[in-house]
């Protein structure tokens, strides 16, 4: 797009007479400029298999033999077979493992969008006495580490009972997400016309409606684009699962994996197996939904 | 803003009521596992706090002495300072360098972007096996392509020496980052007047001066959007270091954050473990705040974002 202009602009100027001369000059200059544009490819593509090596690597450990792992352990798709991804999906407990990050994901990432939208909504159209001192209660929880608090409340959640529950759990992790989701949810909904709820309102709506029938609507992407981005999160935490769920009864694959890890060198092809578990769920929502999520991303990193 | 404070009175408290309602799940949740555990912070770190004694002895400010004297704080925090400086400088040269190469091919960015993006996404825990692996000593991609192309002088034990681990994993960290900011910088890529690149590139530009005097001023806000989230980042950074080293060898990886963990919850030394957490507060929000500030300053000028 942006090469193009440049000579045919150059070529409307320089008139009539010098047209031949000027389109040769604009042939022999595209040819060099396709040879440019062939070499950046080729950087990019090389780059690109750079990059994605190493999750090219778990494919390949991971479809092994056991004697090819033992013998072998990196070299490049040298055998196949399914045993490692058998034995870590049964023997390795992987199976119980991705229930446990569904369950923990699932319901979070559900409140996460509840309750960020619901704030949010609030945030950007609602004015009320305390509305302003309330919000920057909500937004310093995105400027302070989760690192700085994370001791105190594995105390806390233990005298609440909800030390090594699902639900202590599921509440830590929604926690760390409605920050970021009600400064997200915000911004779009800040970014919806006025007339639209004063023409509710002239109709007889009531405030609530105005809300739920009007406005909510009109944000579905932004929602969209926060539970991608949230379930993401959720499904890498690490910290959370490692410090609130120390029994291992709800372990989820992060935590599950980083105990798998304990230095048995010999476990390497189940271990990459139970990578590949882990990842596979992502990459697929990655690649499916990628317009999304880097868009979520992106607008998330904006309006942050 | 000013058509609803203009609204009648019926509507105001209709609209006080509604916000209450929809607000209170936030409050909650933002009391209860954000404030409690943040005010209880500020009282760990003036107590000697050992997980089991429901009275704690309180100790003023023997914490802060300590940390102020602990000479492991001192080298934890100039790996945070190594971490933050390149580990904020790698992730943008390259992203943006990148950023531009996609941008200037345009066809086929949806793929190359697709590419980039993957590692960010990922859990730090498995970015942490695969690149152990890629580091091993003795079977390791590192040591076989420097094998390959005839450096084995370099070969070594990247994460197991104490002067290459931080390096390793910080490395890892990058390759982790610059999907994240090559997809930030094609977005404001994209939003560039191309006018103005194409007049100053009739005008004799060459690329390096139209990238300094046309690119970068216009996606300025965004540089330094990313500037400070890959910088406050680097205070808070634990999983990938936790992860693939522990802190060691021989604490040479240690930064705040896993010292801070080790201490709680290895050594039950509560207090102290959350003494030093307060710390990477107190030191990356004050940088968070000053940048978004300069940021918002440079989007009110009308130079993008």
């Amino acid at each position: 797009m942006l090469d193009q202009p440049i000579p045919t602009t150059l070529a409307k100027q320089t008139g009539r007479g010098r047209t031949r001369a000027r389109s040769a000059d604009v042939v022999r200059h595209s040819g060099r400029r396709q040879l440019s544009l062939a070499l950046r490819h080729a950087v990019l593509i090389v780059l690109a298999l750079l990059t994605l090596f190493p999750v090219i690597l778990v494919v390949s450990t991971a479809l092994k033999t056991s004697d090819d792992v033992t013998l072998n352990p990196f070299g490049l798709f040298s055998s196949f077979s399914f045993d490692n991804l058998v034995s870590a999906w049964t023997v390795g407990r992987f199976s119980s493992y991705l229930v446990n990050s569904l369950l923990l994901t699932v319901p979070s990432t559900l409140l996460v969008i509840a309750i960020s939208t619901m704030a949010g909504y609030t945030f950007a159209r609602l004015p009320f006495r305390g509305r302003t001192v309330m919000f920057y209660l909500v937004v310093l929880g995105l400027l302070v580490p989760f690192f700085t608090y994370m001791i105190p409340l594995y105390f806390q959640l233990r005298s609440m009972g909800l030390l090594d529950t699902l639900l202590g759990a599921i509440l830590v992790l929604t926690s760390t997400g409605i920050s970021f989701g009600t400064f997200f949810m915000r911004a779009f909904f800040s970014d919806l016309p006025t007339e639209l709820e004063q023409a509710a309102r002239v109709d007889g709506c009531s405030e609530a409606q105005i809300f739920a029938r009007v406005m909510l609507p009109l944000v579905r992407s932004g929602m969209g684009a926060l539970a991608v981005f949230t379930f993401l999160a959720n499904w890498n935490n690490f910290l959370v699962p490692l410090l609130y769920l120390p029994g291992g009864d709800y372990r989820p694959l992060t935590t599950g994996l980083y105990m798998f890890t304990g230095g048995r060198s010999l476990d390497i092809g189940p271990l990459a197996a139970g990578t590949l578990i882990t990842i596979v769920p992502i990459v697929i929502l990655f690649v499916v939904l990628q317009r999304q999520v880097t868009e979520g991303f992106i607008s998330g990193a904006v309006k942050g | 803003m000013a058509a609803l404070s203009h609204a009648p009175a019926v509507t105001r408290r209709a609209q006080t009521r509604l916000g209450l309602l929809l607000t209170a799940p936030v409050m909650i949740m933002v009391v209860l596992f954000f404030l409690f555990p943040m005010i209880s912070a500020l009282y760990y770190s003036v107590v000697d706090f050992d997980g089991i004694d429901p009275t704690p002895e309180f100790v003023g400010l023997a914490n802060f002495k300590e940390m102020f004297t602990d000479p492991e704080v001192w080298h934890a925090l100039r790996n945070n300072a190594i971490w933050i400086v390149i580990g904020t400088a790698a992730p943008l040269i390259v992203g943006l360098l990148m950023a531009l190469l996609i941008w200037s091919v345009r066809s086929g960015s949806v793929l190359y972007r697709l590419a980039f993006f993957l590692p960010y996404i990922l859990p730090g825990i498995a970015i942490g096996i695969v690149w152990g692996w890629i580091y091993d000593p003795v079977s390791g991609w590192m040591n076989r392509v420097l094998a390959g192309i005839g450096l084995d002088g370099l070969q070594r034990g990247w994460l197991g020496e104490p002067n290459t681990a931080l390096y390793a994993v910080l490395a890892t960290a990058i390759w982790a980052t610059c999907g994240f900011v090559i997809v930030i910088f094609l977005s404001a890529l994209q939003n560039v007047d191309s006018d103005l690149v194409d007049a100053s590139r009739i005008d004799g530009a060459n690329s390096a001066r139209r990238l300094w005097f046309v690119i970068l001023p216009q996606i300025m806000p965004v540089f330094l959007m990313v500037l400070t989230l890959t910088l406050v980042g680097g205070f808070s950074v634990f999983d990938i270091i936790f992860i693939m080293t522990g802190g060691g060898p021989a604490d040479a990886t240690n930064v705040i954050g896993t010292y801070a963990y080790t201490q709680a919850f290895q050594l039950s030394r509560i207090g102290y473990g959350t003494t030093l957490a307060l710390l990477i507060t107190v030191l990356a929000v004050p940088f968070a705040i000053a940048l978004n500030r300069l940021q918002r300053r440079l989007s009110l000028q009308g130079t993008g974002a």
